[in-house]
Parts: C-alpha cells; sequence; structure tokens
C-alpha cells in the first residue's frame, strides 16, 4: 500500500518537476469536467420542470418568430400588435423596437401577444 | 448578453451570424451556437432564408479555421527558432506523429461534436503541418455538420432555443474537457514512461 503510494507520489513529482504546464492542465481539464457535468445537471432539472416548459414570448422576438414558435398564422401576430407597427409590414423588427418606436411599453404588448396567441389556440 | 445578441441577428442578419461563427473558430469568446440556433429560428418564420443564413455561417466557421490554421503554422515557424529541451521536443514529436496518424478524425469531431476544442485543434494542425488539403477536407464537412445540426434545430425547436443552448453548451463543454483530461493524460503518461526509458 506505502510502495505503491510512493510510486504514486515519485510520478506526480517528477510530472510537477519537469511538466508542470501539462499536469496543471489536466487538473483544469478535470475541473471543467466537473464543472459541466454539475451545469448540465442544473440545467437538465431546471428545463424539465414544467413550469419553465411553457416557452416565454422574449423581447428580441420578431412577431414572425412569435407566430412560428407559437404556431399561429403571422397575421393575428400582427394584429395584436401596436397600430403604428401594423402599418409597417416589411422589416425584421424586434419586439424591443416596437415598443421604442410605438411608444406603447414591452410588457403591455407582450401581454397582447399571449392572449391573441390565446384566442387563436382555443378550441 | 445572450438576448442582446439575439436582438441583433434579425437586424444585422447574415454578416453577424457569419461573424460570430468566424471569431468562434479562434477561441473568441462567442455564443455561436445560440446565434446559429436563432438564425434557424428566425429562417422559420420568414425572417431570414434558410440557406443563406446556413451558407453565412458555414462560411464564417471554414474562414475561421483556415486563420487559425495558417496562424499555427506561422507560430511553429517561430517558436522553432527556440531551444526545446530535448525531453520535450521528443514529446512534442509523439504528438505531431499522433496528429499527423488521426489528425482527419480529430479535426472533424472538433468542429461539431467537441467544438470548444476545435480552434486549438486549428493552431495545432498548422503547427504540426497536417496536409492543407486534408485539414480542409475534413473542416469543411465538420463545419457542415456543426451548422446543419445548430441551424436545423434551432428551426425545428424555435420557441426552445434558450433550453437548447443551455443542454447543447453544458453537453459539448463536459465532452471537451473530458477529451482534454483524456489527451493531457495520454501524454503524460508518455512523459513518465521517457523517464523510465530514457
Amino acid at each position: 500500500m506505502n510502495r505503491a503510494r510512493n510510486r504514486v507520489l515519485n510520478a506526480v513529482g517528477y510530472l510537477w518537476r519537469h511538466h508542470r504546464m501539462a499536469l496543471v492542465a489536466l487538473g483544469l481539464a478535470c475541473a471543467l469536467a466537473a464543472f459541466f457535468a454539475i451545469r448540465l445537471a442544473v440545467f437538465t432539472l431546471y428545463w424539465a420542470d414544467p413550469a419553465h416548459q411553457a416557452p416565454r414570448i422574449e423581447p428580441w422576438m420578431t412577431p414572425g418568430y412569435v407566430a412560428r414558435a407559437w404556431d399561429v398564422d403571422v397575421d393575428v401576430i400582427r394584429a395584436a400588435l401596436p397600430v403604428t407597427a401594423q402599418a409597417s409590414t416589411g422589416g425584421r423588427l424586434t419586439l424591443d423596437e416596437i415598443a421604442a418606436t410605438s411608444g406603447v411599453a414591452l410588457p403591455a404588448i407582450i401581454a397582447a401577444l399571449e392572449a391573441a396567441i390565446r384566442d387563436a389556440q382555443a378550441p | 448578453m445572450t438576448e442582446t445578441l439575439l436582438a441583433l441577428v434579425p437586424l444585422y442578419g447574415l454578416g453577424l451570424i457569419g461573424l460570430s461563427t468566424f471569431l468562434s473558430c479562434l477561441a473568441v469568446p462567442m455564443p455561436a451556437s445560440i446565434v446559429m440556433l436563432s438564425a434557424g429560428g428566425f429562417a422559420a418564420a420568414g425572417d431570414l432564408v434558410l440557406w443563406q443564413a446556413g451558407v453565412a455561417a458555414l462560411a464564417g466557421a471554414v474562414a475561421g479555421d483556415q486563420l487559425g490554421y495558417f496562424l499555427g503554422r506561422a507560430g511553429a515557424r517561430m517558436l522553432s527558432r527556440q531551444r526545446v529541451a530535448p525531453r520535450q521536443a521528443r514529446l512534442l514529436g509523439k504528438a505531431a506523429d499522433a496528429l499527423h496518424t488521426h489528425g482527419d478524425w480529430a479535426v472533424f469531431f472538433s468542429r461539431w461534436l467537441v467544438s470548444p476544442l476545435g480552434p486549438y485543434v486549428n493552431f495545432a494542425g498548422g503547427a504540426a503541418h497536417l496536409g492543407w488539403g486534408r485539414f480542409t477536407g475534413a473542416a469543411v464537412a465538420g463545419e457542415m455538420v456543426w451548422v446543419i445540426g445548430y441551424v436545423g434545430l434551432g428551426a425545428a425547436f424555435a420557441d426552445d432555443i434558450l433550453a437548447l443552448a443551455d443542454l447543447l453548451g453544458s453537453a459539448s463543454g463536459l465532452l471537451a474537457a473530458l477529451v482534454a483530461a483524456l489527451a493531457l493524460g495520454l501524454w503524460l503518461r508518455t512523459a513518465l514512461r521517457h523517464r523510465a526509458h530514457p
């Protein structure tokens, strides 16, 4: 038992003296592996939680993106936007930009879209 | 940070997609995977054209690989003027041999399966003088898997790209760290063998 331990210590000592960079890098790689394993477990639990599975409308989405992700017609989404944004059919404005240009608060826009999606999906 | 970047994708489109894959292939920390996922989503939504988004991502990635490869070559030329201890030189020679034997697979899999290692394989491939044709063939094939995979997943699961990015990022980070640990372990084992048989 002691001899085996001595051999390991000798080997580590030798590597520490002559191959320090690689030994430190190995320690770092193991630490990173542990970090990503924990991160993967945490995210898996987080996204498996039904409360987090319902997708949210985010400020960076465009009306077309919302329509696609929630599987409703893009006209349904467009009709629920502030009037000024309905007029500009072209362009790839995000909801954030639509809020800024129309003067309507972003949460109000998102709430209107959510209501429109609910109505469209209701049987 | 991620959300700010995502908001820029529909605004700057193809240029931003190409730039992010280009930089990520040079080890610049850049969430290229989430940009590609969102590009797929925006393409499915009609804000971008799917094949154009794919070509932009591929062009950026291939250009980044090439620059990394030639940087590795130039770096090796500069370093070759420095003196290396014989023990290190022998180990480096072994590593270069391994790269010459398995280089294609190392390049191919470090494009998509263990993509965080990609930039370092580019530098190492250039430094070890892995043939340019071999490197480029494997790199383009691997990048195609990477781009088609991420843009395709983004298009298919547009409402879930944040979850996808979290899970894929963690999984590829874990795999990359394990592969790096394995490679370093083999390197150190070889070093110990050289001590035993000088």
